[in-house]
C-alpha cells in the first residue's frame, strides 16, 4: 500500500521539482483549455466575445490565484521556493561582491579557527574508544584516600574477573613500557613500545585481528609459559613492510623469543590517547618486564600497575556496577587489610575518565573550546554587523516586496537563505582554514624513539562539528538583520531609500554588536598573553638548571636487562661506566639517574612516614614523588646541593641508608628547621629507617608549568634499578663526548645497546619550547584572530555608520557646524562604545585570568602590559574608522550632501 | 458566483473520484458532468476545480495524461489509479454512514 503509493507520487514530486516551467506550462495549457470551453459556451448562449470572456473569468474565480492554488497542492512547494531563494540570494550576493568576500573571509577565519582547538579537545575529551559499542567500555579503579584513580594489582583483577556479573568480560592492561625489540638472537636490540594485557584482551574489546589470532585464554594462564606476540598495525607496516607472512615466525623480545599470532587491525592504534603499542603481549609474560625486580607481580597485592577495564552487559547500569564491585572492594578490604585497608573502587566510563577534576588535559580540553568558541563569537558578530549594516540599505527594496504582498515570514526565509549561503560558502572555506592550522599542529615532534602520536586530525566528526557551527552562526548572525529589515514601517520605507527611521531601537542592536565586539576580543587577548606569558615564566624559576644543561648534557640509556643481566651483574655495568666516562677527555661529571627532570617517563612514587612529624587523622604514610640517582648526578645534572651533602660512593648496599630531599619537601615537613639528620620510613611507619644527608634545589620535574612538589632522591647503590640514564656532562658540546661513550660501553660489553641516545637539549625542547609552543602558537594565532576580525568589523561598522549620516553632516555643516564640530559628534559616539566594551572586556578578561591562573599557572597577578597594548589599539582603530569618513563628509559641500543617498 | 457550500467542498474530493471512476475526463468534462448529473444542485466554481485536481494527483489517486478530445485538441485527461478506487470506497462507504445518520435525525425530527 505505501509502495504503490510511493510508486505514483515520487516521480510527480520528481517532476514538480526538475520540469517545474513545463509542468506550470501545462497548467496554463489545462486551464486556458477550459477557459476557451466556457467562452465557446457563452457565445453560443449569443454572448459577444467579449462579454463572454469576461463572463468566463468571472466563472474561474481568480485564475491565477487558482494556478498558485493548484501549485501549492504539489509538496515540494517548500524545495522549490527554498530553490528560488538560494538561486536569488547567490545574485544578490553576486551584487556586493566586496561585502560577500568579507564576511565569507570571517567566517572561515572564525569556523576554521575553531577547528584546530575543537579536534584538541575532541582528542582530549570526546574521542571514543576505537573498538565497536565503545559506550560499553568502562573503566574500574582502585580508590583509597589520596586519589580514587588508583590502578589494580594483579590478584585484584583476577578477583575482579571471576567474581564479577555486570561485565561481559573484564581485561587489563599494563602501562605502556620499551620493549627491546630486535628479529633474532645476537643481534643489537632496539627499543620500541609495547603492552602487557590480559588474554582476553581484544576479544572482550571486540578487536579481530587482521591477520592472524588474537590470544588464546590458556596462553594467560601460566606465568611464563606462552611467549606470544600480537603486533601492532603501525609496527607491522612500517617495520616490516606489511609481510603477512610474520605470522608464526618469531622476534625476539626483551631477548626471549616470541612467537607472532596476529596483527591488530589498522583501526585499532591502541586505547591510550598519545601512544600506539607495537606489541601486545599476555600478562603472563610480566616477569621479561618488570621494571623492579624486587616485586612479584604475580603475588604482591600493593604492586598496582593495571588498568582494568570492562564491557559492561546490556541491561546492566553503571550503578549496578558500582555497587557489585563496591561490595568486592569490601571483601577484599576483609579478607586482605594489610594490602588493601581503607580501599574502596569505582566504575567509571571513558567520559569521567577523562573528565577528572585534576587531569591537565581536560583543563586543556576545557579551556581550548572556550577560547575557541570566543573566536566564532567574534567571528559571527561581525558578520551580523555587516548583514545588519546592508539589511538597512535594502529597507526599500523589503519595503517594496511587502507593499506587493510578500508574507513576512516568506521574506525573512529568503534573507535566511542568503545568510545560510553565506555560512555555507564560510564553513567549506572553514574547513580548508582548519585543516592548514592542523598541519601545523602535526609539525611538532616528541622527541623519542617511542611510537607517539598527536592525536589531532580531522575526521568526520569534526567536519560535522564545523558544519552544525556554520549553521548555528547562520541562524545567529542572520536572524536578527532579517527580523529587523522585516519590521520597518512600509511608508517609510517606500519614500525614502536609505533613510535611518528615527527612533534609537535600530541602532540599538548595532552598538551591542560593537560593545561585544571589543569585549570579547579584549577577553581573548588577555587569555592569550596570560598563557604565553604562564609558559615564559615556567622557564624561570626551578629551569636555571636545565637552561645549562639544554648546552652541555648527553643522555645515553641502557637496559641490560636486554642481554638478561642479573642485578649484580648490572649495578657493577653502572658503576664502571659512570666511573670511565668520568675520566674520558671533554667530560666534566657524570652522573646515572632513573629519569631526568623533565623526562619523558613518570616519576615512580614512593610513600614514607617522616619521624617526628605529627600525622593526620586520616592517612598512614605520606606520597612524593622519587628518582634514583647515583653520586655524580647532581654534578653532571646541574641541581645544587643547599645544605648537608651529596651522595657518595660510600653511601654503599651495607651502609645505612641515605636519602637527599629538595627545598620543598623539608619546608613542607619540617618548616623552619634544619632537615638535614632527620629520618623518614619507607612504606609504613616500621619500614626502612632512612637518614636525610642533603638538600638539593627545588626544580621543575615533569613540565615547566608544574608547581613545586616534594622530591625524594634515594642512592642506586641501595636501590637497584636495571634501566638507567647516563648523563654526560661536556666541556664543549654535548654530541663531542658521544664516540668517546661508545668506545666506553663496547669496552664494558659490545653486546650491550645504547637504546637511546640524545642531547637534553630534545627534552629540554620539548618541555619547555616545542609543547608549550603549539600551545602557545594556538593560543597567540587565536588571539591575534579574534583582535583582527573585531578591528576589521570595527571599523566596518563605524565607519558605515558616519556614511551613513553624510547627509545629516551635510545639513549640520550648512546651517554652520564646523568640521572639528563634526568630527567630534562622530567620535564621540563610537569611543563611548569602546570604552563600554573595553570595560566588559576587562572585568571578563579579569574573570578568565583568575580562573587560568588557579587551574594552570602560578603566575598570578593582572598582567597590565595587555591592556597597555590592546586599549589604545582599540580606540585608536575606532577613531580611525570614525575619522576617514568624517572627515571625507565633513570636506563635501553642502548642497552635494543634502543630494546624497 | 456563489461558493459551493461546505458539504460540497469537503466532498468534492468524492464527486470527483466517482465521476471519474466511470471513465477517464478532462477537467472541463468533469464540471459539466458534475452540473448535469446532479442537476445544476451542486455548483462547483469552476476554478476551484483543479486545485481539487492536482491534489488528488500529488495523492497518487488519480493519474493524468494528455490525449486528442475528439474535436482533436489537445487536453489533460484524469483516470482513477488503484489506490484511487480504494479511497473512493472508503470514501462513499463513510459518506453512506454520514448521510444515512443525517437522514435518520433529520426524520426523528419530523416524526
Amino acid at each position: 500500500m505505501r509502495a504503490e503509493h510511493w510508486w505514483y507520487t515520487v516521480p510527480l514530486r520528481l517532476r514538480s521539482i526538475f520540469l517545474r516551467s513545463r509542468i506550470d506550462r501545462e497548467l496554463d495549457e489545462e486551464m486556458q483549455f477550459h477557459l476557451d470551453r466556457l467562452i465557446e459556451e457563452a457565445i453560443a448562449e449569443g454572448l459577444s466575445p467579449q462579454e463572454a470572456r469576461n463572463a468566463a473569468m468571472r466563472a474561474m474565480d481568480g485564475l491565477e490565484q487558482r494556478k498558485e492554488e493548484a501549485r501549492d497542492m504539489r509538496r515540494t512547494r517548500w524545495l522549490t521556493d527554498f530553490l528560488d531563494d538560494v538561486r536569488y540570494a547567490s545574485r544578490s550576493l553576486r551584487r556586493a561582491p566586496g561585502l560577500s568576500f568579507f564576511v565569507v573571509a570571517t567566517l572561515a577565519l572564525g569556523i576554521g579557527m575553531t577547528s584546530a582547538p575543537l579536534s584538541m579537545t575532541d582528542a582530549l575529551i570526546f574521542r571514543p574508544y576505537p573498538v565497536p559499542h565503545p559506550g560499553n567500555v568502562v573503566t574500574l579503579t582502585s580508590t583509597s584516600r589520596s586519589s580514587s584513580f588508583e590502578l589494580f594489582s594483579y590478584r585484584e583483577y583476577l578477583d575482579i574477573r571471576d567474581h564479577t556479573k555486570s561485565y561481559d568480560g573484564v581485561i587489563a592492561s599494563g602501562d605502556f613500557v620499551p620493549f627491546g625489540y630486535s628479529v633474532r638472537a645476537g643481534e643489537v636490540a632496539r627499543v620500541r613500545g609495547g603492552m602487557l594485557v590480559s588474554g582476553n584482551y581484544f576479544s572482550v574489546l571486540g578487536v579481530r585481528p587482521q591477520l592472524g589470532r588474537g590470544f588464546r585464554a590458556d596462553e594467560d594462564q601460566v606465568p611464563g609459559r606462552n611467549p606470544v606476540v600480537v603486533l601492532g598495525p603501525d609496527f607491522w607496516k612500517h617495520e616490516l613492510a606489511s609481510d603477512a607472512s610474520i605470522v608464526g615466525k618469531t622476534i625476539r623480545l626483551n631477548g626471549v623469543d616470541f612467537a607472532v599470532i596476529g596483527v591488530a587491525p589498522e583501526s585499532f592504534p591502541g586505547m591510550q590517547i598519545f601512544v600506539r603499542p607495537d606489541f601486545y603481549v599476555p600478562l603472563a609474560m610480566a616477569r621479561r618486564f618488570s621494571t623492579s625486580a624486587n616485586q612479584d607481580f604475580f603475588e604482591d597485592r600493593n604492586d598496582r600497575g593495571l588498568i582494568v577495564r570492562g564491557r559492561l552487559k546490556r541491561g546492566v547500569t553503571l550503578q549496578q556496577a558500582r555497587n557489585e564491585l563496591a561490595a568486592l572492594a569490601r571483601d577484599l578490604e576483609s579478607e586482605h587489610p594489610e594490602s588493601n585497608r581503607n580501599r574502596g573502587a569505582m566504575v567509571r566510563t571513558q567520559f569521567q575518565m577523562r573528565t577528572r577534576a585534576d587531569e591537565t588535559n581536560w583543563k586543556f580540553g576545557v579551556i581550548f573550546a572556550v577560547l575557541s568558541l570566543a573566536v566564532l563569537l567574534v567571528a559571527c558578530t561581525n558578520a551580523a554587523g555587516l548583514l545588519l549594516a546592508r539589511a538597512s540599505t535594502r529597507t526599500r527594496e523589503v519595503a517594496v516586496r511587502l507593499a506587493l504582498g510578500a508574507g513576512r515570514s516568506r521574506l525573512i526565509r529568503m534573507l535566511l537563505t542568503e545568510s545560510l549561503l553565506l555560512a555555507c560558502l564560510g564553513g567549506l572555506a572553514g574547513v580548508g582554514v582548519g585543516f592548514v592550522a592542523l598541519r601545523i599542529l602535526h609539525r611538532f615532534s616528541i622527541p623519542t624513539t617511542l611510537p607517539v602520536q598527536i592525536p589531532f586530525h580531522m575526521d568526520a566528526r569534526l567536519l560535522l562539528a564545523s558544519l552544525v557551527l556554520s549553521l548555528a552562526s547562520a541562524i545567529a548572525f542572520g536572524l536578527a538583520p532579517a527580523l529587523q529589515s522585516t519590521r520597518g514601517n512600509l511608508v517609510e520605507g517606500l519614500k525614502a531609500a536609505d533613510v535611518e527611521p528615527p527612533g534609537r531601537k535600530r541602532l540599538w542592536g548595532r552598538n551591542v554588536l560593537v560593545v561585544a565586539q571589543v569585549s570579547a576580543s579584549l577577553m581573548l587577548l588577555t587569555a592569550s598573553f596570560l598563557m604565553v606569558r604562564g609558559f615564559r615564566s615556567g622557564l624561570g624559576e626551578g629551569m636555571e638548571f636545565a637552561k645549562v644543561a639544554k648546552d652541555h648534557v648527553l643522555m645515553a640509556s641502557f637496559d641490560p636487562r636486554l642481554l638478561q643481566y642479573d642485578a649484580a651483574r648490572t649495578q657493577r655495568f653502572y658503576q664502571q661506566v659512570a666511573e670511565r666516562t668520568r675520566q674520558a677527555p671533554g667530560v666534566q661529571s657524570a652522573g646515572l639517574t632513573q629519569n631526568p627532570p623533565l623526562g619523558l617517563e613518570d616519576f615512580e612514587a614512593m610513600s614514607f612516614v617522616p619521624e617526628g612529624v605529627p600525622m593526620p587523622a586520616d592517612r598512614e604514610t605520606f606520597n612524593s614523588a622519587m628518582d634514583t640517582v647515583d653520586e655524580g648526578f647532581f654534578d653532571a645534572m646541574g641541581i645544587p646541593i643547599v645544605r648537608g651533602r651529596a651522595f657518595r660512593r660510600s653511601d654503599g648496599p651495607d651502609a645505612p641508608r641515605v636519602a637527599i630531599v629538595n627545598e620543598h619537601f623539608a619546608n613542607h615537613f619540617w618548616p623552619g628547621a634544619d632537615p638535614v639528620g632527620r629520618r623518614i620510613h619507607l612504606d609504613r611507619r616500621v619500614g626502612t629507617p632512612v637518614e636525610i644527608v642533603g638538600v638539593a634545589r627545588t626544580v621543575r620535574y615533569r613540565d615547566n608549568n608544574e608547581k613545586s612538589v616534594d622530591f625524594v632522591y634515594l642512592p642506586l647503590a641501595q636501590r637497584p634499578v636495571s634501566r638507567m640514564t647516563l648523563l654526560v656532562r661536556a666541556a664543549a658540546g654535548p654530541l663531542t663526548v658521544l664516540e668517546p661513550l661508545k668506545d666506553i660501553v663496547r669496552a664494558l660489553d659490545p653486546n650491550l645497546p645504547i637504546v637511546d641516545a640524545r642531547t637534553y637539549l630534545t627534552l629540554y625542547r620539548y618541555a619547555a619550547v616545542d609543547g608549550p609552543g603549539v600551545a602557545i602558537n594556538l593560543v597567540a594565532i587565536m588571539g591575534a584572530t579574534a583582535l583582527l576580525l573585531a578591528i576589521a568589523g570595527l571599523y566596518g561598522l563605524v565607519a558605515y555608520n558616519v556614511s551613513r549620516r553624510t547627509r545629516e553632516i551635510g545639513i549640520r555643516m550648512a546651517i554652520g557646524a564646523s568640521r572639528p564640530d563634526v568630527i567630534r559628534l562622530v567620535l564621540g559616539k563610537g569611543l563611548v562604545l569602546v570604552a563600554v566594551g573595553t570595560a566588559i572586556g576587562l572585568v571578563l578578561g579579569f574573570a578568565l585570568e583568575q580562573l587560568m591562573n588557579s587551574m594552570l599557572f602560578n603566575a598570578g597577578g593582572v598582567d597590565v602590559l595587555v591592556y597597555l597594548v590592546a586599549v589604545p589599539a582599540m580606540f585608536l582603530v575606532t577613531m580611525l574608522a570614525a575619522y576617514v569618513p568624517a572627515l571625507r563628509a565633513s570636506r563635501i559641500e553642502p548642497t552635494q550632501a543634502l543630494r546624497y543617498e | 458566483m456563489s461558493k459551493p457550500n461546505d458539504l460540497v467542498q469537503g466532498t468534492l474530493d468524492l464527486l470527483i473520484l466517482k465521476i471519474l471512476a466511470l471513465q477517464p475526463l478532462h477537467g472541463w468534462a468533469i464540471s459539466r458532468r458534475l452540473k448535469t448529473i446532479s442537476d445544476h444542485v451542486l455548483q462547483v466554481s469552476e476554478g476551484s476545480l483543479y486545485p481539487a485536481l492536482h491534489k488528488l494527483e500529488q495523492e497518487g489517486w488519480i493519474t493524468a495524461e494528455w490525449k486528442q478530445t475528439e474535436n482533436n485538441r489537445r487536453a489533460k485527461f484524469y483516470s482513477v489509479t488503484r489506490l484511487g478506487r480504494k479511497q473512493l470506497e472508503r470514501e462513499s462507504a463513510s459518506w453512506h454512514l454520514l448521510s444515512s445518520a443525517i437522514t435518520r435525525v433529520v426524520r426523528l425530527s419530523e416524526a
